[in-house]
């Protein structure tokens, strides 16, 4: 057995079901994405030396790349040391710990850059106070993009050639690393990437993001602008009417960043018949069943459920404020480009 | 022993469809390509056997070709057999079109015709990777092969035989020549590695569907990867040319010389967009030639 194979007992895990949603319309839909990024980081920091057998690896998640940690971390004999902050599902955190991962809490956010910053701030004291800690570092990290040759090769398999590809960005892996490769065969691909109001990715003025697993108030450096051809941004009550549209229309039971995938590809598609869609889909919704599929909780979210758009408001600019449902050419241009040199956030 | 004189004939190719390095179905990443055939271009051999224990050739350059006579002699001839082998050849040499491949491959065949035996592909690519440590994929012509060269092991047998194409080659340093083996492997990067996954799929959906536009598409992506290994000058400018005349890709010899621009033989307009970018060709200073596989 190859050390390759050693390291991919999970595997059949990291790859998405392809299911067709209607006419040319396909959602790329996976149990847990983040397993993929996860396991090619790790593989290749093992392989330059970085990461030791039995070190402790440590990273900031709140979501579900630290879940595919703890889960490799079991498999590869790793401890796991996970900051996190209150917003950390209560089942979530229990399943890291029965995954013997230490989770640590941030309570209180920085003063810029809120508790994500105050969240790497702590995890770099971890790292300093643990020799041969290894750090994925998944927003900044170029393996994490990379990983995604692997999809983009299943794509061809499955679907053939793709003419659009539709996704939520969070740390910009597996839209960036997908388009990329896709583009290399076909490069006249569109991408639409997903955002969310209050998300500095795409320009937003930062503020308080409620949807978790998109978006985010400091900007990655896998997030590649120049691979975007649309921005959608979908407020959390739309993204939670979408997720249920896609599991009632589809039956399809995913988190409402999929939701969000799935809205945006639907009018992309319903405007560009023929052409051959992908949206991405990046985990299942089982997580979310005490909140995006309880509705109880749904009646406490802002503008559930009158305020959804049914379709999105074209912004001049990605700063504009967002009530609800919008939509930016982005022209595969740089954040900088786009916003103009005065820009004091870039 | 034999009386009878052997002959046999190999196949030189345009360089490769596809180059790089891929998964096997055991995980181990393998370099590995698809060789473009070039039907026109051929090398013949002839083994006139004897008793003399011992194998000439009058054309003492050819001296992987009489060790790949000699190895196949000890694999299959009887005690004692000799022989003189002859080659002639109308592939160039050093344009990493395969010729010194192709002459292996003729002396090999040759010895067995005389023996009167076949040899399974296996076995001939075996040899032929011992007389001179690479091969390409030229003996397989009813299926496409994604093949490991320096092994002389076929990572993926695909469907169907290579769609039907028209290639416009061009030489891209024609005073130049590259000595495929002293040529150092490229050493890919992560990034080149995962690369390569789509690459082959569509190369894979592209074959399987005879689809010549798809397979440009792959062969194009695989010659910009090895534009950072040994570049092809003016590469831009011949893909610039064939996007204006309805070229469906570029290919390159990824250890040579030539470029070619592709065309997809079923389409009904191939033959004026030929002549069309023959013309923008030469008029940028190109020598270029047309060949059909």
């Amino acid at each position: 057995m190859s050390k390759n194979q050693q390291m991919r007992k999970l595997e059949d895990f990291e790859n998405p079901r392809i299911v067709p949603l209607q006419g040319t319309l396909f959602a790329a839909s996976f149990f847990l994405m983040k397993l993929l990024p996860a396991r090619f980081m790790l593989e290749r920091a093992t392989e330059r030396g970085d990461l030791k057998p039995g070190a402790t690896i440590c990273e900031s998640s709140s979501g579900t790349f630290g879940l595919a940690l703890a889960m490799l971390a079991v498999q590869q004999h790793h401890p796991l040391l996970l900051v996190s902050d209150w917003a950390l599902d209560r089942h979530l955190q229990r399943r890291l710990t029965e995954l013997g991962a230490r989770v640590s809490i941030v309570e209180v956010p920085a003063a810029s850059g809120g508790l994500q910053r105050a969240r790497l701030e702590r995890l770099s004291a971890y790292l300093d106070d643990l020799p041969g800690s290894y750090w994925p570092c998944q927003y900044d990290n170029p393996d994490n993009p990379l990983s995604y040759g692997k999809v983009a090769a299943l794509l061809i398999d499955r679907v053939g050639p793709v003419d659009c590809l539709v996704g939520p960005v969070g740390s910009g892996g597996s839209m960036c690393g997908i388009a990329r490769n896709l583009r290399a065969l076909f490069p006249e691909l569109h991408t639409v990437g997903v955002d969310t109001p209050n998300s500095v990715l795409f320009g937003q003025p930062s503020g308080r993001i409620n949807l978790s697993g998109l978006g985010g108030n400091i900007l990655p450096a896998n997030v590649d602008h120049t691979q975007f051809d649309e921005i959608h941004w979908l407020t959390p009550a739309e993204a939670y009417e979408a997720t249920h549209d896609l599991h009632r229309r589809h039956g399809l039971f995913m988190g409402p960043t999929s939701g969000a995938a799935f809205r945006a590809a639907g009018w992309w598609a319903d405007r560009n018949p023929g052409k051959t869609v992908i949206a991405l889909m990046p985990d299942e919704g089982h997580r979310y069943v005490d909140t995006v599929y309880d509705p109880q909780w749904l009646a406490s979210i802002p503008g559930w459920p009158n305020s959804v758009r049914d379709a999105p408001v074209t912004v001049s600019t990605p700063a504009d404020p967002m009530p609800g449902w919008s939509r930016f050419e982005w022209n595969r241009r740089t954040l900088k480009a786009v916003l103009g040199p005065g820009d004091a956030s870039i | 022993m034999p009386a009878a004189t052997g002959y046999a004939q190999a196949m030189g190719h345009h360089g490769e469809l596809v180059q790089g390095l891929f998964e096997d179905t055991g995980g181990f990443l393998k370099r590995a390509l698809v060789s473009l055939p070039c039907p026109e271009l051929r090398a013949k051999a002839s083994f006139q056997p004897d008793d003399s224990n011992r194998i000439i050739t009058l054309q003492p350059d050819r001296h992987k070709a009489l060790l790949a006579a000699e190895l196949t002699v000890a694999a299959f001839g009887p005690q004692g057999m000799g022989g003189a082998l002859s080659l002639e050849s109308n592939i160039p040499i050093g344009r990493g079109m395969g010729s010194s491949t192709a002459d292996v491959l003729a002396s090999i065949l040759a010895v067995a015709d005389c023996l009167q035996i076949t040899v399974c592909a296996e076995q001939v690519m075996h040899i032929a990777v011992c007389a001179e440590t690479a091969c390409d994929s030229t003996l397989f012509q009813q299926q496409a092969v994604l093949f490991a060269h320096r092994e002389g092991l076929v990572v993926e047998s695909f469907r169907k035989a290579l769609p039907a194409m028209e290639v416009i080659s061009i030489d891209t340093t024609p005073g130049a020549t590259v000595d495929t083996l002293e040529f150092e492997p490229a050493r890919y990067a992560t990034a080149e590695i995962e690369a390569f996954r789509p690459i082959r799929s569509l190369l894979r959906a592209a074959i399987n569907a005879a689809d010549a536009r798809m397979l440009g598409r792959a062969a194009t992506a695989s010659a910009h990867i090895n534009q950072r290994f040994l570049p092809k000058p003016r590469l831009d400018e011949i893909e610039a040319i064939g996007a204006r005349s309805g070229a469906v890709g570029v290919q390159v010899a990824h250890s040579g010389t030539v470029v070619g621009l592709m065309f997809d033989k079923r389409d009904a307009d191939a033959p004026r967009n030929i002549g069309q970018a023959l013309d923008m060709l030469r008029r940028s200073a190109f020598e270029p030639t047309v060949f059909h596989n």
